[in-house]
């Protein structure tokens, strides 16, 4: 893993996990391979954060939000992750306005279903 | 291969802010905030959002490169896979020289004197 202090990096065991998940089973993985792509994970995220942080910049805004990330990831080229994005970012606001109209008093169980798909996500976080 | 189950599992709701995302979401942050000196504030939402959009990449770039290694008949994929599969790619142009800075003996592609390109096929 990389130790410069000046590069970060996203977590090489997480990458791993993420090409293992979409590989054959009996598909092997160089370490080299997992490091090439850890960087380039890791520049994709500085490019696009880049190119959203222009248009910010040009609007005269402070905030880069999720918005900003799906029209630079759009302006981009990468479009089919654009509309994917705009369509989590909504669900994703749609969640917090659930939530904190939860926590405003109403416990209506139904929309609570956010919340139990929850315990189905086989995501693991590791940091 | 597998482009619709992430895109079900993003539609199913599958969305929790506080809980397990594929990546790590302060390290997203730090990232995105060392990419350039312009980037003053971050919203919680895009951190979140790249955790999901660099999953999709490294998905796409992982795939592409895999083809590769089955185009060499081999079975494990290492770093030239990817190489080829930045080089082949038009939207991954911005990974080139990140791909090919260390890759000048190898045989599958190599950077000329003029910075151009050249992939043996």
């Amino acid at each position: 893993m990389e130790v410069d202090e000046h590069v970060k990096l996203v977590p090489i065991a997480n990458v791993g996990r993420i090409m293992k998940q979409i590989l054959p089973p009996t598909a092997k993985i160089s370490k080299e391979a997992k490091e090439t792509i850890q960087e380039c994970a890791s520049e994709f995220i500085g490019f696009v954060t880049g190119e959203a942080s222009d248009k910010c910049h040009k609007e005269n805004r402070r905030t880069v939000n999720g918005d900003d990330i799906c029209w630079a990831l759009s302006s981009l080229g990468f479009d089919n992750y654009a509309e994917a994005m705009l369509r989590y970012l909504y669900k994703l606001r749609e969640f917090e306005r659930q939530r904190a109209n939860q926590t405003k008093g109403s416990n209506d169980e139904d929309t609570d279903h956010e919340a139990a798909s929850e315990s189905e996500n086989q995501d693991i976080t590791t940091t | 291969m597998r482009q619709a189950g992430a895109y079900s599992g993003i539609l199913s709701g599958r969305i929790s802010k506080t809980g397990p995302h594929s990546l790590p979401l302060a390290r997203i942050k730090k990232i995105m905030k060392k990419s350039s000196d312009d980037v003053k504030m971050i919203s919680g939402e895009a951190p979140i959002i790249f955790s999901k959009a660099c999953e999709l990449f490294i998905e796409e770039l992982t795939k592409r490169a895999w083809i590769m290694t089955m185009q060499g008949k081999r079975r494990t994929l290492n770093k030239e896979d990817v190489a080829s599969a930045v080089i082949a790619t038009d939207i991954f142009d911005f990974l080139v020289n990140l791909v090919t800075e260390s890759n000048v003996a190898d045989n599958k592609c190599e950077v000329n004197e003029d910075s151009q390109v050249i992939v043996e096929i």
